[in-house]
């Protein structure tokens, strides 16, 4: 029996996928304290602009080009308490769907002010923000020559290990996300919608930006599988 | 019992083939945070308490992958798990797919129920074509591993070994992981 809410490890729409899966089902035990314990960063950590991913790699105080936006959201445990002290990590293409990364054989144009990546630690309530701009879709190589919807990837450490999470966030409204194969790998389609940041005027007419609200759930101690415990485990 | 739970946490995506922008920048020449985040599980390790791990993680076609990354966890040489330290990150050559790790050997953990486990480093591993992390450990010895009550009554004993490092001088071992096929590396899920 599967999580239908996490993505299937094997999704032969999305081809590497077949080679990069295991073919057992992982081994089903308890947690030990490699898995309740984790790395805990401090905010020292930060620069000022880390999350201001429109100026943090800007030549002469020049603006990354794009759309600018902001992303924002709360980091909640699965029975929505917030959670403090979380690092995100963000990285992302720049408007023309490129990447900042020698193994990207993209001919799109590099922006000299655009680094694409920035961090974050929550705040007491669990709250986050970035600024940056939105990604350009871009095409790469699946079933033949296929197009990712507009994305922002992100890493997240809770407090704990069991709770380490790496996801995408899509852009409401992109028609791309429907034919996506990674978003189609996970079976329950309300988990997949999880992964749609909401745009969020809410804050918009205060910094001149669209803003798109993304808010992100880390698991608790629960198992997620119950229907395969193994006996004695 | 099932708890029933509030909110369904949010499903993991691939990391993508460029994840280093975001986890290891330098690698990508962007410079521009104060530090990069787990270049060394512990500060200062000793010559004498010095372990080196290095290997590579073969896809189903036996290929290394040369995109992934790893994030090991480990505790201290008497057991213990600190916050501050114990953490690394690696990623895979782009060339030649191999990971290398200094650190030092974990002790054995005493876990909540009394219970003693066999030390171990846990290996949190992503990549393009993974659509959830693959998480394994790497054991230093199997007859530990298989009188560990964790292990004992579940029918993967001809698997144990997948956990074991390959090693001459227990200085330098080689821990290679296997998604698929005969050598296939057991993969865990809490």
């Amino acid at each position: 029996m599967i999580n239908k809410h996490q993505p299937l490890r094997r999704f032969p729409d999305y081809k590497s996928s077949t080679v990069r899966s295991p073919e057992n089902e992982p081994l089903l035990i308890n947690f030990s304290n490699s898995e309740i314990t984790g790395p805990l960063f401090n905010k020292n950590i930060l620069n000022e602009n880390d999350n201001n991913l429109i100026l943090n790699f800007s030549k002469n105080g020049e603006k990354a080009l794009g759309q600018e936006i902001f992303v924002h959201g709360f980091v909640k445990d699965e029975n929505g308490n917030p959670l403090k002290d979380v690092l995100i990590e963000i990285w992302q293409a720049n408007a023309g769907g490129k990447y900042r990364h020698q193994n990207d054989p993209s001919n799109i144009s590099l922006d000299e002010n655009f680094g694409g990546c920035g961090r974050f630690i929550t705040s007491s309530d669990g709250y986050y923000i970035f600024k940056t701009i939105e990604p350009g879709a871009y095409p790469y190589p699946n079933r033949g020559i296929e197009w990712r919807p507009k994305h922002i990837h992100f890493s997240l450490f809770g407090s704990m290990f069991l709770q380490r999470l790496i996801t995408q966030m899509y852009f409401e409204g992109d028609p791309l996300i429907k034919s996506c194969p990674m978003v189609n790998s996970i079976p329950d389609i309300n988990a997949r919608k999880l992964l749609v940041g909401k745009l969020d005027l809410s804050k918009t007419d205060e910094e001149k930006i669209l803003g798109y609200r993304f808010d992100i759930i880390l698991r608790g101690k629960q198992q997620t599988y119950f229907e395969n415990k193994i006996e004695g485990s | 019992m099932i708890k029933i739970k509030n909110f369904i946490d949010t499903p993991s995506q691939t990391a993508g083939p460029f994840l280093h922008i975001g986890c290891t920048p330098s690698i990508t020449g962007i410079n521009i945070f104060k530090d990069e985040l787990g270049s060394t599980p512990f500060k200062n390790i000793s010559l004498n308490e010095e372990i080196n791990i290095k290997g590579k993680i073969y896809d189903g076609n036996n290929d290394p992958i040369i995109d992934a990354m790893i994030e090991t966890w480990q505790c201290d040489e008497n057991g213990k798990y600190f916050n501050y330290q114990g953490f690394s990150r690696r990623v895979t050559d782009f060339k030649t797919g191999e990971y290398q790790l200094k650190t030092i050997r974990p002790g054995n953990q005493i876990n909540e129920d009394g219970t003693i486990s066999p030390s171990y480093i846990l290996f949190w591993i992503v990549a393009r074509g993974m659509n959830r992390p693959l998480i394994t450990r790497m054991y230093f010895d199997e007859n530990e591993i298989k009188s560990d009550v964790m292990f004992k009554n579940l029918n993967i004993q001809d698997r144990l070994k997948t956990l074991i490092p390959y090693t001459e001088d227990k200085k330098n071992f080689i821990f290679d992981i296997h998604l698929q096929g005969k050598k296939e590396t057991i993969f865990f899920e809490f």
